[in-house]
């Protein structure tokens, strides 16, 4: 009898992670079909980046993307800085693209939302990404934390909050934080005036991680853009 | 006073050592623009290849702004060269030509004599600026053009947005006036010394050169000294360009050079009040 | 009776215990003509270059006008033009500019024809324009005549005025401080090698000697035609000194050297003299006066110490 209630126990179990799994993949491929509709936008973007080596002023400038990983940022006549392999600023590009393993890992509460957390592991060995752990808000399907893992520019964090174009799945706010290394250039060759001083915010961080807040103030999405605007010579004066 | 000071404004600008001062300053700008027009972009990858580990940078980096940054590292050692050179010149050349002892035989007192070469060479030394500004900022925004100035630091990258960037350029330029009117005022002492120009200049190039070093060398030995030497403080104009521009210090280093000017000021009459006029 | 338009007092100056001026005292009157005479290094650049501020004693007061002149009082030089050694100017500017310069800064107001006036008074039309490098020495010392008396003052200091010039330059030199003596009444301390110079402008002399003064005198009262040095070069004989010492002549201290017999008298016994030599069989075959002014420095600045010289 016992034996009976345990072996049933364990089908009704085994049932439930099989349920979850697909659950999970569903919501995943569910995620990544909404996110991957969006071929191209142009967007008004400010951008602030926070590296303890860098001052630099709040940006403001046209953000161009074009799938599957053409990005520019147009400062009108300024200097336009992007963390290297810029497509790291796509939601898109923080997910793996073709097969994957996708595993429930729970929920969890993201400013006041409860989301559910999936691990995603592309089974491509050669790709970049080696783990995508995302926060998911199931009623708006959107994506509100990526964290992934990669081969070669460490661990990426990107926090997202949504307005206007949750439909799309394009955020209002995007924050990624990255690993940095060091910055130094010989002190005889700069003759610098004053010792630098650490910005306040990245005083505890000890120069490791750095942001890079982008705020979206519009979009135009799928118009069509011309792999013009990606060239070199469109980025040089 | 207004008498004697345009007298010597005249004898400065009828100089051709004066014209010869802006053209060398002409020529080390141009010199320089052309070096950037070359090769700048290998200069931008050495001087950038932390950052660009790690972040793309596109645009007009090396715009005029940025090479006029460059040129006003000369109001290290050339600038002050070339102040030195008239400066140097304006209590010593006079002895050496004779000219000294025929203008105190004049019933005008030794402290105006003194003010009025002490005026003159500073207003030498603001034309001389604001001639380097002209070719320097000038020249190179219209070679070079406009954008986002780009500061290198030993240890930080500092990015100053186009529209931010003239009023720096402004008050580093009247920095840089205050610093070179120190070199100017410890020249005129050296020359009240001398009864031949070329050992206040050479003597106020010596000085500027080995105190430069001594800013420079990051000893603990020197550390301790270092705020109270005025080469210390004439890089203050890099101040403008740091983020936040670091008020404090700028002042604090306003104010050195201030009391230096004064102090060199003050030596050069109190010698010069009791110097026997033998040449 | 007015007070001397400069003063000097005590005047004492030392460079690094070498007394180049040592106790000097002298007064200038309004109208005369001062000769400042010595040898090299007697100390006269020293004095002048005190008298302008360009020195400062270690001791003494120097007065003009009956003022207390110091660094303080430099605006009393307004009265004084002064060629301090050789006129240097400004040789990358023309004479022109270089007077207008001067003028300016004289403390007076001098107008345009004044300047045209000068140049002209000492020779320089024509030639205003030109750069002071390419003067000649004759041309820039007139030049710092021009400087120094542009703004017409009472006292005109002249260190040296005709060095470099040639005979013809000196000349007009000397004309031209008459001139300004008489026809314009500047008073006048001048210094110079050239003894026969000064003693056809000066009125009185001041000789200096190592620092101090020796004498200060009218010139008339130095040059007595008694102390006149006559040179005579006859054939040597023998006997001639002996002869000449037990004769009247001996009063006027004959001396026989190298076949010049040297004597001081008044020139009007030449004649006698002659005459005598010629009865003792001397054969003469030429006589000379040296200036009698020229002796006298001769003589003084030849003398050991300066107390056996005073006047």
């Amino acid at each position: 009898m016992i034996r009976r209630s345990l072996n049933t126990i364990l089908i009704l179990l085994c049932l439930s992670v099989q349920a979850s799994a697909a659950d999970a993949n569903e919501l995943f491929n569910t995620l990544r079909r909404k996110i991957f509709s969006v071929q191209d936008y142009t967007a008004d973007v400010k951008m602030k980046i926070s590296v303890k080596y860098m001052r630099i002023p709040q940006l403001a400038g046209t953000l161009y993307f074009k799938s599957p990983d053409k990005m520019r940022l147009e400062r009108h006549g300024g200097l336009s800085i992007l963390p290297r392999k810029n497509i790291n600023l796509t939601i898109r590009n923080l997910i793996p693209a073709g097969s994957a393993t996708v595993i429930d890992a729970g929920q969890a509460q993201i400013g006041g939302k409860t989301t559910r957390i999936i691990k995603v592991i592309p089974e491509d060995d050669k790709s970049d990404l080696v783990l995508a752990k995302i926060w998911v808000d199931e009623t708006s399907m959107v994506a509100l934390r990526i964290e992934t893992a990669t081969r070669n520019e460490g661990t990426l964090t990107m926090d997202l909050e949504y307005g206007r174009y949750i439909s799309n799945g394009l955020p209002d706010k995007l924050l990624l934080t990255l690993d940095v290394k060091d910055f130094r250039m010989p002190k005889g060759m700069t003759m610098d005036y004053t010792e630098s001083r650490p910005d306040e915010a990245l005083k505890d961080t000890k120069g490791k991680k750095g942001t890079i807040q982008i705020t979206y103030l519009s979009y135009k999405i799928n118009t069509g853009l011309s792999d013009k605007i990606f060239t070199p010579e469109a980025s040089e004066p | 006073m207004k008498q004697l000071l345009q007298i010597e404004l005249f004898k400065i600008f009828r100089r051709p050592r004066t014209y010869i001062s802006f053209g060398i300053v002409t020529a080390i700008t141009f010199v320089i623009q052309l070096a950037m027009l070359t090769d700048g972009k290998s200069y931008m990858s050495f001087a950038l290849q932390g950052v660009n580990e790690q972040f793309d940078i596109h645009g007009n980096m090396i715009n005029g702004y940025f090479i006029t940054y460059i040129i006003l590292q000369t109001l290290l050692i050339q600038i002050p060269l070339l102040v030195a050179l008239v400066a140097g010149d304006t209590l010593a050349g006079e002895a050496t030509l004779g000219t000294l002892r025929l203008l105190l035989t004049k019933p005008i007192s030794r402290n105006q004599l003194i003010l009025a070469k002490f005026m003159s060479s500073f207003i030498y030394t603001v034309l001389l600026v604001i001639w380097l500004a002209v070719v320097a900022l000038g020249l190179s925004v219209l070679i070079f053009g406009r954008g986002d100035m780009v500061n290198i630091k030993s240890d930080t990258f500092i990015l100053i947005l186009q529209n931010d960037v003239l009023w720096r350029y402004a008050a580093a330029f009247c920095f840089a006036m205050l610093a070179m009117t120190t070199i100017a005022s410890l020249s005129i002492l050296l020359s009240v010394f001398a009864d031949n120009s070329i050992g206040p200049i050479i003597s106020t190039m010596g000085i500027v050169v080995v105190l430069t070093i001594l800013s420079n060398l990051d000893l603990p030995l020197f550390n301790h000294i270092k705020p109270y030497i005025f080469t210390t403080h004439m890089i203050g104009w890099k101040g403008f360009f740091d983020d936040p521009v670091p008020v404090r210090q700028i002042g604090i280093s306003a104010m050195v050079l201030i009391v230096y000017t004064v102090a060199f000021a003050g030596t050069t009459m109190l010698v010069f009040n009791k110097k026997d006029i033998k040449s | 009776m007015a007070s001397p338009i400069l003063d000097v007092r005590s005047l004492t100056k030392s460079f690094n215990h070498f007394k180049a001026v040592d106790d000097l005292s002298f007064a200038i009157n309004k109208g005369a003509v001062y000769g400042f005479l010595g040898q090299n290094g007697a100390g006269k650049s020293t004095t002048m270059r005190m008298l302008m501020g360009l020195i400062f004693p270690d001791n003494g007061s120097i007065l003009i006008n009956g003022s207390s002149f110091s660094n303080s009082q430099r605006h009393l030089l307004r009265n004084i033009g002064a060629i301090i050694e050789r006129p240097d100017m400004y040789g990358y500017l023309s004479g022109w500019e270089n007077l207008k310069i001067f003028a300016a800064l004289s403390g007076k107001n001098i107008k345009t024809n004044r300047l045209h006036e000068v140049i002209e008074m000492v020779g320089l039309k024509g030639r205003e324009k030109d750069k002071v490098k390419a003067y000649s020495q004759g041309m820039k010392q007139r030049l710092g005549i021009a400087i120094a008396t542009v703004h017409e003052p009472d006292l005109l200091i002249l260190d040296e005025p005709t060095n470099g010039l040639d005979p013809q330059g000196i000349a007009e030199i000397r004309n031209l401080i008459l001139s300004l003596s008489k026809d314009h009444g500047k008073t006048i301390l001048v210094s110079s090698h050239l003894l026969h110079e000064i003693e056809q402008v000066a009125t009185d002399i001041i000789i200096i000697h190592k620092g101090k003064k020796m004498i200060e005198a009218p010139v008339g009262e130095l040059l007595h035609p008694d102390d006149t040095r006559i040179e005579i070069t006859l054939q040597p004989a023998p006997g001639l000194q002996q002869s000449i010492n037990h004769s009247g002549w001996a009063q006027y201290s004959p001396e026989i050297s190298d076949g010049v017999l040297t004597i001081k008298m008044n020139p009007a016994q030449i004649p006698a003299l002659n005459k005598w030599l010629v009865e003792q069989g001397i054969e003469v075959s030429g006589i000379t006066t040296q200036h009698s002014f020229e002796a006298y420095f001769l003589n003084i600045t030849h003398e050991t110490t300066a107390a056996d010289r005073t006047v």
